[in-house]
């Protein structure tokens, strides 16, 4: 080993000349030393021959990526920039004679404290209630069943879109209902439920639920069954296994999980409309619409959206954190 | 047809170098293997001379022009990889026919061309068959008709064998030698795999961090290593440093010229390096096969003959493996042949070696120090 | 994912009942959350078969090939355009982040993805604003297939960045030594290997696109009413109609029926880390 060492360093201080030498001698004329002068000369042209800007990996590169980020930039990042200056300014005075104010943020979080802790606490039930019934779906749907596919396939429905989830689930909550004898069976009201806030929970968690146990499940399939049964064979208890073993190594999958949910569920806008009481209904995106398009009040419209863009994209990076760069990231 | 030359090819990734230096020529028709262990530039250097990387200086002739500037798909090579790299979404003959169509091959030519090579490889009848629903050997097999259908100037051979396991590597590495015996074409093939070297090489150059350690023939590189490197590398070895004590007169036209030395407290007598002179360091190398245990009733007191104590005995079936303490210096011994049973029983015992075909290796001065 | 089915249950083999029963429970579970995700569908669809006296009936549909027709239309054109677009900046932008060496990668593919992360009504207010201000196209199809393919094209993206890096070098170095060109090398290799990752793409703006409502609430006109749209607008105006749980229902069954054809042909890999699953 010593020796190997010592004769690296050799080779670095040129001992190599003095090797090709004995090759030379071997080979005589079949083995070269060193470069001729001409074919150096070569190509050194070779090498100075005008090499167009655009011929470039880098160019190249940048020139294919060049549509999409055209594309967003117009039609995302200008926007926001946009939304930004319009939410420093009067109602819709923005279009005309621009009036500059910080009223709307005052506003936002004077008037509309409570829509944003309505927001907030809705996403935040709906996603709890998605992780404590999410857990247990992605454990059983990784580790004991066969149908794997069938399920996942199952599992588009919600994600076509919460306007059909709300429309649906709204013929759910009628007495008069496909179900509706099911519910006098089993002696619940089932219309008291309809314009409430259990309605638009329930929804919102059906709605992100697929969330849910992809980023749970993903986790889970990474953890070695063998671990469990470790655990089982060293005496662990089933709640053992679970705090000790499961938990610990699905919690990136939990976090990432829970934040896609909460992220997705603050921007709520259908479910409230359909299903729940006014007070579901004064959530963020359904009082934009309301400010913006309905009373013409732009600048407080875009003061909500900045607030409700920050709170998602804040979101959003924590769980790119957890999420082991789920997105290609 | 093609003398493949590389002059003073190098390839720098930022300040560290995969390949120095490095010079070949390689002329028309001759079976080249880079040797050496992963990570030492050879697959560089491979896919240098096939385009796909280029050299960061030196020059890459084919037939004397100048390729360095000519993209990959225009040199005219053929390129087997380590997997077999066969298009999962086309069938056998569609592969083979690939780098016909890509070149605008007329049809009928196409299909009469791809039927011969499947002939050659003796895949006749799996033409129209997914390259998943083949075996290992036979995917490689295919991929040598594909690199092949297209009439290359070279051949180029990426560890083609280390995907499959040890029978199909044996037969293959003649089925690689002989299709490229019948078409006469110039091939470079790259391993970390000695025997794969041995057996099908006209010509090795065993490399080690970028740079060629040593280029010849095999016994040349077997028998005759001329660095610590390749005396390491190359089969197994006992390395002794120690000092040269004279040069022996040569004894005639054509023999091997020698030296005497001392190394582990040995005397020695072992091939001449051609550059070293009494009371340089060196380091003298003898293979555990050359050792030859004897026979009670020798002298001990000759050059090469030493007497030892045997530390270990492991019996291997043809072959047995003994650890020698010779004054404190450890040599394998392999032991062939009937008399290897006499040694089962030799533990704890002295005994006494001869050793054969010494050859020695100057110590660097500069680093000794 | 590992198709692992070894029975390792917390529960089994222990003293607290016996293994069928985990079992059931646990199938049971699954079953009953397989039930409320079509529960909504089911509804919908018997709710369009019926007249409000409980007669069964197909004749709601008449609608949906009726006065429906227009925006069943337009959502297919609107979609169809998209993933067509789509497909042209995807493919290239995908190309380039896998096999390019370009400066600051991360930082580009975290703006390509904004528009993922930007909550639908939020993108509607400002695409509103700057189409009217800024732009000068308010409440046209261009505007609209902007809003369409900004929100998706990240989507289309990501699958198939994760085909291209899941294909191995070798091919396309492969095909290059047998002379092929560059273009020929993608035509004839590249793009059939990637065959699934883009289907991937295809089936996710379909499914999004074909049943995107809110950010067309924003910022399509009166003329430019999509299925989706139509679904909400008559929601919200006409109560619960048999007719519009008619156009609701061959909305979803489109969109399933493009679901269980891709995992048919492709399975679910290459949706992993996306809008679905």
């Amino acid at each position: 080993m010593v020796n190997r060492l010592r004769f690296r360093r050799a080779s670095r201080r040129g001992g190599l000349t003095h090797r090709h030498g004995a090759l030379l001698s071997t080979y005589g004329e079949t083995q070269m030393t060193h470069a001729p002068a001409e074919i150096a000369i070569e190509y050194e042209i070779a090498e100075r021959s005008p090499r167009r800007w655009l011929s470039t990996p880098r160019a190249r590169g940048m020139l294919l990526l060049a549509p999409a980020i055209l594309v967003a930039v117009l039609f995302s990042i200008i926007p926001l920039i946009y939304l930004f200056q319009v939410s420093l300014t009067r109602e819709s005075s923005f279009f005309f004679n621009a009036e500059y104010t910080a009223d709307n943020y005052l506003n936002v979080f004077g008037r509309y404290r409570s829509a944003i802790i309505e927001t907030v606490y809705l996403a935040g039930v709906a996603s709890i209630l998605d992780l404590v019934l999410g857990y247990p779906f992605a454990y059983i749907l990784i580790r004991k069943i066969r149908y794997r596919e069938f399920v996942r396939t199952m599992m588009t429905f919600p994600l076509f879109g919460p306007l059909y989830l709300a429309f649906g689930l709204f013929y759910v909550f009628l007495p008069t209902g496909p179900l509706g004898g099911v519910f006098v069976l089993l002696g619940v009201d089932i219309a008291k439920y309809l314009f409430s806030q259990a309605a638009v929970l329930f929804s919102m968690a059906v709605f992100t639920f697929p969330f849910m146990v992809m980023n749970i499940g993903a986790a889970l399939a990474n953890v070695d069954p063998l671990l469990e049964e470790a655990a089982r064979t060293l005496g662990a208890k089933p709640w053992q296994i679970f705090t000790r073993v499961l938990f610990p190594l699905s919690w990136g999958g939990i976090v990432a999980g829970f934040l896609m949910c909460f992220g997705w569920n603050l921007g709520v806008f259908v479910q409230p409309q359909l299903l729940g009481s006014p007070k579901e209904q004064s959530v963020i995106s359904l009082q934009m619409f309301l400010k913006g398009l309905v009373q013409f009040n732009y600048g407080l419209a875009a003061a909500l959206g900045v607030l409700l863009m920050v709170m998602a994209f804040a979101v959003t990076w924590v769980s790119l954190r957890f999420s082991r760069g789920a997105l290609g990231a | 047809m093609t003398r493949v030359q590389l002059v003073d090819i190098s390839k720098r990734y930022g300040p560290t170098a995969a390949v120095e230096h490095f010079n070949a020529d390689i002329a028309d028709g001759e079976f080249v293997t880079l040797l050496g262990p992963s990570g030492c530039g050879k697959t560089t250097t491979l896919r240098m001379v096939a385009g796909l990387v280029d050299p960061s200086g030196g020059v890459i002739r084919f037939d004397g022009q100048p390729m360095n500037a000519v993209p990959s798909h225009k040199r005219n090579i053929g390129l087997a990889f380590q997997s077999h790299a066969l298009f999962p979404h086309l069938t056998v003959a569609r592969n083979v026919a690939f780098g016909l169509e890509v070149k605008g091959t007329p049809k009928a030519e196409t299909e009469r061309r791809v039927a011969e090579m499947l002939e050659m490889v003796e895949l006749g009848d799996y033409a129209n068959r997914m390259p998943a629903q083949l075996s290992g050997g036979q995917q490689q097999r295919v991929a040598l008709a594909r690199m092949l259908a297209t009439d290359p100037r070279v051949l180029l051979f990426d560890e083609p064998l280390s995907a499959l396991d040890r029978n199909l590597r044996d037969s293959l590495k003649y089925s690689i030698l002989e299709l490229q015996r019948r078409t006469r074409k110039t091939a470079i093939y790259v391993t970390h795999d000695q025997s794969e070297a041995f057996a099908i090489s006209d010509r090795i150059f065993v490399m080690n961090e970028g740079r060629i350690e040593q280029a010849g023939s095999q016994l040349d590189i077997y028998l005759r290593p001329q660095t610590e490197f390749v005396a390491n590398f190359v089969g197994d070895n006992n390395g002794i440093p120690g000092e040269v004590t004279g040069l022996v007169a040569p004894g005639g036209e054509g023999e091997p010229r020698l030296v005497d030395l001392v190394a582990g407290g040995i005397r020695m007598r072992g091939l001449d390096p051609g550059n070293v002179r009494p009371g340089d360091k060196v380091v003298a190398f003898v293979r555990p096969e050359n050792i030859e245990v004897l026979a009670n009733g020798h002298v001990a007191d000759a050059p090469n003959i030493v007497r030892g104590r045997v530390d270990q005995i492991v019996f291997e079936g043809p072959t047995v493996r003994l650890t020698v303490d010779v004054d404190g210096t450890p040599l394998k011994v392999i032991s062939g042949g009937l008399e290897r049973l006499t040694l089962l029983d030799k533990e704890q015992r002295e005994i006494l070696l001869r050793l054969q075909d010494v050859t020695v290796v100057p110590d660097d001065p500069a680093v000794a120090a | 994912m590992a198709s692992m089915t070894v029975d390792v249950s917390p529960h089994a083999g222990r003293g607290s009942g016996p293994r069928w029963f985990w079992n059931a429970l646990a199938h049971g579970y699954v079953w009953a959350w397989m039930a409320i995700f079509a529960l909504p569908f089911l509804a919908t669809l018997i709710y369009s078969l019926r007249t409000p006296d409980g007669v069964w009936t197909f004749s709601y549909y008449q609608y949906v090939f009726g006065s429906f027709r227009e925006n069943l239309l337009l959502s297919f054109e609107t979609t169809l355009i998209t993933i067509v677009i789509n497909l042209l900046i995807a493919i290239p932008a995908a190309y380039a982040i896998v096999r390019y060496p370009i400066p600051g990668k991360s930082f580009i593919l975290s703006t390509l993805n904004l528009s993922l992360y930007t909550p639908a009504a939020v993108m509607g207010v400002s695409l509103v604003i700057a189409y009217a201000f800024l732009f000068r196209i308010p409440q046209t199809m261009i505007g609209l297939i902007g809003a369409y393919v900004v929100g998706t094209f990240p989507l289309m993206l990501v699958p198939i960045i994760v085909a291209l890096r899941d294909l191995p070098m070798v091919f396309e170095e492969a095909a290059r030594t047998l002379g092929a060109t560059r273009m020929q090398t993608f035509w004839r290799v590249e793009l059939p290997l990637l065959g699934p990752g883009i289907s991937a793409g295809i089936l996710l703006t379909f499914v999004i696109i074909f049943n995107e409502f809110l950010v067309t609430l924003f910022i399509a006109g009166p003329g430019l009413t999509t299925a989706a749209l139509r679904v909400y607008n008559l929601a919200r105006t006409a109560g619960f109609q048999p007719s519009t749980a008619a156009l609701a229902t061959t909305m979803q069954l489109v969109s399933f029926t493009v679901v269980l054809l891709f995992f048919h042909f492709f399975g679910s890999r290459y949706l992993k880390g996306t809008y679905l699953i």
